[in-house]
C-alpha cells in the first residue's frame, strides 16, 4: 500500500489514539459534575492513567517504525476526520502526560478542599481546566485535520486563558485578557489560512492536502497567503517574539503549576502545528527565504528573552522570559531541517529534543520558583541570598533545569544544541551556529543572577519549608531534563518515525 | 582495570551522594582524602602497564588513559588526597561545610576524569565539572571581593565552554563515520575541511582555561580568593584540565606552523608577562597566580613550538613539566596556609622546604623541577624558543625570591591556636612529592640518572636559578618602591567595558517595551503574515 | 457581479475592518467587537466556498457548512469567556484598560 492509502485507514493500536483524548475529556466532564472534592481525585486517579496510555502509543510507534492512525467514525477523509500519532507525536504525548501529572500532584495543597471545609470555584476550575487543557493538547498532538486542529487550539487557549487568572487579582485578569484577545486574532488568522487551503483543495485532511499541493501542477496563489496567514497566527499563540506581548505577564503571574503547564506544553502546541504546517502540509513551500525569515525571528527571541530575562527583578517574570528565549531555538528547525539531508534529520532531532528537554527543565525551574514564593512569600531575586540553605533541594532542581538550559551537559539541553549545531556545520549556515553559541552564553548569565547568590551562606528566614514530596515532583521534572541527555539511538530513531522528509 | 578507572571516576560521586543523608554528612569531610585514591591506584596500573581505554555503556563515557592522561591523573590525585587532607581540618573551622564538600567533590571528579575521558562529550561534560562546581570553592568566603572573584570565573568559564562546545562540533562533524571518540576524531581531523576552525576554537577554549594573557585576569582573583585548600587543587590539579585539553586536541602528528608559532608566542609572552606582574604583588598568593599564569605559558609554549613543528613527542614533555608545576604549585598555596598559622621563628623549617620547592619551579638542580625543565628542552630546541624559555626560568626564580620573601613576612604575628597536625602533613607530603615524583616520571620515560647529573646538564640547569638568583636581592632591597598593581590587572578595565555593554540591555528593554505594546505587537503579527506568504512565492 | 463575489468582498471588507479595528482600537470591548466582526468576514469567506462547491466534487459542498457552524460556536464562547472576564476585571479594579502603564482609577 502506498504511504497515503497507509494514512487514510485505521491500523492496530489506532484505538488508542482514541483513548489519548477521550480519557482526559471524560476526567473532566465527570468532574464538573462531581465537584471539587472529587474532581481533584478524579484528575489525579487519570493521570496515571493517561500517562500509561501516551507510554503505550510511543512504545506501538517505536515498535512499528510507522505512525498509528485512525479513522473516525470509519469515514475516510476528506469527509471524515483522522487521527495519527508519529515520532514528534508520541514523544509529545509522552512529555504531556508526565509534566501535567506532575503539575496535578504538585498542586494537591494549593486546591485541596479539606473535608470539613466547603467546595470553592478556584479548585473545582483548576481541575476541571488542567484536564481540558491535557485534552486540548492531546488533540493538538493527535489531529490529522486542519479544522480539527483549530478547535483542539481554540480549547487550548480556553483551557489556559483562565488558568492565569484564578486567583481573580486584577493583574492577572488583565493579563488574561491580553493573553485571550491576543491569540484570537491568532486563531481568526489562522482559520482565515484554512479557509483558503479548502477552497484550494477541498480537504483540509494533513495527508491528502499535502499530497494535493505536491501534486498541483501550479501551486495555487491562495496557498501562499494561507501558509503566511496561519502560521503568524500560529506564532501569535507561541508568543514567538516579537509576538510575545502576553508572556511575560500571564506566565509570570499564574499559579506555579499553571505557569508551569503553560510554559512547558501550551506554548509548544501552537508550535507543533507550525511544525506540522511546513514539514508536512507544505513542504515545497518551505523556501529558503520563508525558513530564514521563521529563523530570524526564533534568533530575535534567543536574544531579546535572555537579555531580558538578565534584568528582570521577579524570579518568575526571569523565567517567563527565559521561556521567550528557549522557544526561539525551537524555531532554528525551520533552516536546518527543512530538507532530506542526513543533518537536516539533526537538526529535526534537535529541534525535537529542545521541545521535550525545555519542557521538563522549565516545568521545573517554574514549580521550584512556586515553592521559593511560598515559602519566602516574594520571588525578588534581590532577596534570595541564602535561600539555598533553607531549600537545598529545590534550588538543586532549578539548577538543574538552568544546567540544561544552558546546554551543558548531561542534559537534553545539551543533546539539542550539539545535534543543532552539527547540522549549521554541515549546512554550512554558520549565523545560526553563532545564535546558539550566544544564547547559551547569556543563559548561563541569567541561572548565575539567581543561583549565584543563593548559595551564599548567610541565613534566610523562610515562613515554612516545602514538603518533601513537593519538592521531589521538582526534582525528577529536572532529572528528567537531565536523562534526556543520555537518550539512546532508538530514542533518537522515534523522533524520526513519520518525518515528511524521510517518507519516500 | 574497567572497575579501576570508573571506580576513580565514580568514588568522588558516591561520596557526594552519601551528603544526601544528612546523618552521614558529617563525616563526609573525613573522607575527601581518601577520594581520589582508586584515581590514584588506576595511574599507577595504568603507568605499569600499557595504555588502556574502556568504555562505560551505561554511562554513555569511553574512558582511556595514556602516558599523559596517567601520569597528570596521578599527580593530580595526589595533590587532591592530600588537599582533601587539609580540608577536612579547614572544614572544622569554617562554616558552609556543606557546600564546599559539594563543591570539592564536585570538582574532584571532574577534574580527574578529564584525564581519562576517551570520547568528546565525556570529555565536554568532565571538563565543565572541573571548572563550574569550583564557583563554590573561590566564592566560598561571603565577601564582596570573593563574589566577585566568582563572578568573573564564572563568566570566563561559560566563555570557555561555548567555545568549546563549537569547536568540539567541528571536530565531530570532521569525522565521517561519526565516531565520538577523541581518538577516531583526531585520526580523521587532518583531513577534516573544517581543520582551522576547530583547532582555533578549541584552542581558545582551553587558553581561557590555562588562563594566557590577555584572558589571565581571573585567575589571581579566583586564587587570592579561595580558601587555600581550594586554591592549593585549582591552581594544581584544576587548571590542568586545559591542558590536558591541548594534549588531547591539537594535532600534533601534523604540523601546524601558524597556530603553533601564535600559540608559542602567546605562551612566551605570558610567561613573561606573569613574572613581571607577579612581582608587583604583596599577597603571596597574588604572586603564586601570577607564576601559574606564567608557568601555563611556557607550558603553551611548548606544545605550541611541538606543533608547529608536528613533533609528537611534545605532549609527553608538556605533560612531564605540568606533573611538576600540579605538585609545586599545590605544594606552595598549601603553605601560604601553613605559615600564615606559625609564628615567626618556627616558620624556619616550612620556609626552607618552601624555598626548595619554589627554587624548583626555576629549575633548580637536583630538585624535580630541573626534571621537569630536562623533558622540554628536546621540543622547544636550542634556538630561539630555548633561550627564551631558560630566560623565563630565570625570570621564575626572580619571581619566586620575591614569593618567599613576601610569604616568610606573612607569619602569624602572635600565638595563634595550634596548627592542625593534617595541615603540616599535608604540606610535607605535597611538598616532597613535588621534589621527589618527578624523578620517579623520569625515569619512568625512559630518563637516565647519568643524563641529569652530567656536568653539561648541571650548568643548563643551573644558570637561569644563578641569574635569577642574583638579580633577587637587588629586587628585594628595591622592589617595594616600584608601584603595586591590583591583583587581576586588565580585570579592571575589562569589566569597565563589559559595564559598558549594559547599555545594550537597557536599550533592548526599552526597545522591547515599544514592542509589547498592542499597536505595534499586532502590526508585527499582519507584517509576519503578508512577509511570510512573500518569502514562499 | 454574481451574488457570490458580492458576498467575497464583503468577507473581504469585514476582515478589512476588523484587522484595522484591532490595530488601532484600545479599548478591550471594542477589541473583542473587532474580532467579531473579523470571524464574521471568515465564515463569508467559508460560505462561499461552500457554493463555489469546491474540489469534493459536491454540487454544493456541505462540509464548509458544518465548519462554519463549528467556527461560530467556538467564537461565541471565545466572546462569553472574554467578557466575562473583562466584567471580572471591571469589577475588581474599575477599568478595563489592557496596558498597565494607562491604568488610571475612573
Amino acid at each position: 500500500m502506498s504511504a497515503v492509502a497507509l494514512a487514510l485507514a485505521t491500523n492496530p493500536g489506532g484505538y488508542l489514539l482514541v483513548l489519548a483524548i477521550v480519557l482526559p475529556v471524560v476526567g473532566m466532564l465527570l468532574s464538573l459534575v462531581a465537584g471539587g472534592r472529587n474532581a481533584e481525585r478524579i484528575a489525579l486517579a487519570l493521570m496515571p492513567a493517561g500517562l500509561g496510555i501516551a507510554l503505550v502509543i510511543a512504545f506501538g510507534v517505536w515498535r512499528e517504525q510507522a505512525p498509528l492512525v485512525y479513522i473516525l467514525g470509519g469515514w475516510a477523509p476528506p469527509l471524515g476526520i483522522a487521527l495519527r500519532a508519529d515520532g514528534f507525536s508520541a514523544v509529545m504525548l509522552v512529555t504531556a502526560a508526565l509534566v501535567v501529572a506532575a503539575a496535578g500532584y504538585f498542586a494537591r495543597p494549593l486546591f485541596a478542599t479539606p473535608p470539613q471545609r466547603a467546595e470553592a470555584r478556584a479548585p473545582l476550575a483548576f481541575w476541571t481546566l488542567l484536564q481540558g487543557l491535557w485534552a486540548a493538547l492531546n488533540m493538538v498532538f493527535l489531529g490529522g485535520d486542519l479544522f480539527n486542529l483549530y478547535v483542539a487550539l481554540e480549547l487550548l487557549t480556553f483551557a489556559a486563558v483562565p488558568l492565569v487568572c484564578l486567583d481573580g487579582r486584577p493583574e492577572t485578569l488583565r493579563a488574561a485578557l491580553r493573553y485571550l484577545l491576543f491569540a484570537l486574532i491568532g486563531s481568526v488568522f489562522y482559520l482565515l489560512g484554512a479557509a483558503l487551503l479548502y477552497g484550494s483543495y477541498g480537504t483540509l485532511d494533513i495527508v491528502l492536502l499535502a499530497e494535493g499541493i505536491r501534486a498541483a501542477p501550479v501551486v495555487a496563489p491562495a496557498t501562499f497567503a494561507a501558509g503566511g496567514l496561519m502560521t503568524a497566527g500560529l506564532l501569535a499563540k507561541t508568543a514567538l517574539f516579537p509576538l510575545h506581548l502576553w508572556l511575560p505577564p500571564a506566565h509570570a503571574n499564574a499559579p506555579a503549576p499553571a505557569s508551569a503547564v503553560l510554559s512547558a506544553l501550551v506554548v509548544k502546541g501552537s508550535f507543533f502545528l507550525v511544525v506540522r504546517l511546513w514539514f508536512d502540509v507544505m513542504p515545497g513551500l518551505a523556501s529558503d527565504a520563508a525558513m530564514g525569515l521563521l529563523g530570524a525571528l526564533g534568533s530575535g527571541a534567543i536574544l531579546f528573552g535572555s537579555v531580558l530575562a538578565l534584568r528582570q527583578r521577579r524570579l518568575k517574570l526571569l523565567i517567563a522570559y527565559s521561556t521567550i528565549a528557549q522557544v526561539g531555538y525551537l524555531f532554528l528547525m525551520f533552516p536546518l531541517a527543512a530538507g532530506s539531508e542526513p543533518w537536516n534529520g539533526q537538526a529535526w532531532n534537535g529541534g525535537v529534543m529542545q521541545a521535550l528537554s525545555h519542557a521538563f527543565a522549565k516545568a521545573s525551574m517554574f514549580l521550584a520558583a512556586g515553592l521559593v514564593a511560598e515559602s519566602l512569600g516574594h520571588d525578588r531575586i534581590a532577596d534570595l541570598r541564602g535561600i539555598g540553605h533553607a531549600m537545598p533541594m529545590t534550588l538543586f532542581a532549578f539548577g538543574l533545569g538552568g544546567l540544561s538550559l544552558m546546554g551543558l551537559p548531561p542534559s537534553g539541553g545539551f543533546t539539542a544544541k550539539w545535534l543543532l549545531l552539527q547540522a549549521t556545520v554541515e549546512g554550512g549556515q554558520w549565523f545560526w551556529a553563532a545564535i546558539v553559541l550566544c544564547g547559551g552564553l547569556l543563559a548561563g548569565g541569567y541561572v548565575y543572577r539567581v543561583v549565584a547568590p543563593a548559595l551564599a551562606a548567610s541565613p534566610l528566614d523562610v515562613r515554612a519549608s516545602p514538603s518533601r514530596g513537593r519538592e521531589g515532583i521538582v526534582l525528577a521534572l529536572a532529572i528528567a531534563a537531565l536523562l534526556l541527555g543520555f537518550a539512546p539511538p532508538g530514542f533518537l530513531g522515534l523522533l524520526q518515525v513519520g518525518r515528511a522528509a524521510i517518507v519516500p | 582495570m574497567t572497575a579501576l578507572l570508573a571506580t576513580g571516576l565514580l568514588a568522588p560521586l558516591v561520596l557526594l551522594a552519601a551528603c544526601l543523608r544528612p546523618a552521614w554528612r558529617p563525616a563526609v569531610p573525613a573522607w575527601l582524602a581518601v577520594a581520589p585514591l582508586p584515581a590514584l591506584a588506576a595511574a599507577l596500573m595504568a603507568l605499569e602497564n600499557d595504555p588502556v581505554a574502556v568504555e562505560l555503556p551505561w554511562l554513555r563515557l569511553a574512558l582511556a588513559l595514556d602516558f599523559p592522561g596517567a601520569i597528570l591523573l596521578g599527580v593530580s590525585a595526589l595533590l587532591w588526597s592530600a588537599g582533601g587532607l587539609y580540608a577536612a581540618a579547614f572544614l572544622k573551622r569554617t562554616t558552609a561545610t556543606l557546600r564546599f564538600v559539594v563543591c570539592w567533590l564536585l570538582t574532584l571528579s571532574g577534574s580527574l576524569g578529564v584525564f581519562m575521558a576517551d570520547d568528546l562529550v565525556g570529555f565536554y561534560l568532565l571538563f565543565a565539572l572541573a571548572s563550574l562546581p569550583a564557583y563554590g570553592l573561590i566564592a566560598h568566603d561571603d565577601e564582596p571581593t570573593a563574589w566577585r572573584a566568582g563572578a568573573i570565573y564564572t563568566a570566563f568559564t561559560v566563555l570557555s565552554e561555548a567555545f568549546l562546545l563549537m569547536g568540539f562540533v567541528l571536530l565531530a562533524a570532521g569525522d565521517p563515520t561519526g565516531s565520538l571518540r577523541i581518538g577516531d576524531v583526531m585520526a580523521a581531523l587532518p583531513q577534516s575541511p573544517w581543520l582551522n576552525g576547530a583547532v582555533t576554537l578549541t584552542a581558545i577554549g582551553f587558553v581561557l582555561k590555562i588562563g594566557l594573557v590577555p584572558v589571565h585576569g581571573w585567575m589571581p582573583l579566583a586564587y587570592a580568593a579561595a580558601p587555600v585548600p581550594a586554591a592549593a587543587v585549582l591552581s594544581g590539579a584544576g587548571v590542568k584540565a586545559g591542558v590536558i585539553g591541548f594534549l588531547r586536541f591539537l594535532p600534533f602528528d601534523s604540523a601546524m606552523p601558524v597556530a603553533g608559532e601564535l600559540l608559542a608566542v602567546l605562551g612566551f609572552f605570558s610567561a613573561f608577562y606573569g613574572v613581571a606582574i607577579g612581582l608587583l604583588q604583596s599577597r603571596p598568593a597574588s604572586v603564586l597566580a601570577y607564576s601559574s599564569i606564567s608557568q601555563m605559558g611556557v607550558i603553551a609554549a611548548v606544545l605550541g613550538m611541538g606543533l608547529a613543528a608536528g613533533n609528537d613527542s611534545a605532549p609527553i614533555a608538556g605533560s612531564l613539566y605540568a606533573a611538576h608545576h600540579v605538585l609545586a604549585k599545590g605544594a606552595l598555596f598549601l603553605a601560604i596556609g601553613v605559615i600564615a598559622m606559625t609564628t615567626a621563628p618556627r616558620t624556619a623549617p616550612t620556609l626552607f622546604l618552601a624555598t626548595l620547592v619554589a627554587l624548583g619551579l626555576g629549575g633548580l638542580p637536583l630538585t624535580g623541577g630541573a626534571l621537569a625543565k630536562l623533558a622540554i628542552k628536546e621540543p622547544l630546541g636550542n634556538g630561539l624558543a630555548g633561550t627564551l624559555a631558560n630566560l623565563s626560568a630565570a625570570a621564575t626564580t626572580l619571581l619566586m625570591v620575591h614569593f618567599l620573601v613576601r610569604l616568610a613576612r606573612s607569619a602569624a604575628h602572635e600565638p595563634p591556636t595550634v596548627i592542625p597536625q593534617a595541615f603540616l602533613l599535608s604540606w610535607r607530603l605535597v611538598a616532597l612529592a613535588a621534589l621527589f615524583v618527578p624523578w620517579l616520571l623520569y625515569l619512568a620515560s625512559s630518563g637516565t640518572v647519568q643524563a641529569v647529573l652530567a656536568p653539561g646538564a648541571l650548568w643548563d640547569a643551573a644558570w637561569p636559578v644563578v641569574i635569577g638568583a642574583v638579580l633577587a636581592p637587588a629586587w628585594v632591597r628595591w622592589g617595594s618602591h616600584m608601584p603595586r598593581i591590583p591583583a587581576g590587572d586588565v580585570m579592571g578595565t575589562i569589566e569597565r567595558v563589559f559595564r559598558s555593554s549594559y547599555a545594550i540591555g537597557v536599550a533592548m528593554e526599552r526597545a522591547d517595551h515599544m514592542l509589547r505594546r498592542w499597536p505595534a505587537a499586532a502590526c508585527s503579527l499582519v507584517a509576519i503574515a503578508v512577509v511570510l506568504s512573500a518569502a514562499t512565492i | 457581479m454574481t451574488a457570490a463575489t458580492l458576498a467575497g468582498l464583503t468577507g473581504a471588507a469585514l476582515v478589512g475592518l476588523g484587522v484595522y479595528g484591532l490595530l488601532v482600537l484600545a479599548h478591550p470591548l471594542r477589541k473583542l467587537l473587532c474580532f467579531n466582526l473579523l470571524g464574521s468576514g471568515v465564515f463569508l469567506m467559508f460560505g462561499i466556498l461552500a457554493r463555489k462547491g469546491g474540489a469534493a466534487g459536491f454540487a454544493a459542498d456541505p462540509v464548509p457548512q458544518a465548519l462554519v457552524i463549528t467556527g461560530i460556536v467556538v467564537a461565541f464562547s471565545a466572546t462569553a469567556l472574554a467578557v466575562a472576564l473583562l466584567l471580572r476585571l471591571f469589577e475588581t479594579s474599575g477599568t478595563v484598560t489592557l496596558n498597565p502603564d494607562e491604568q488610571r482609577p475612573e
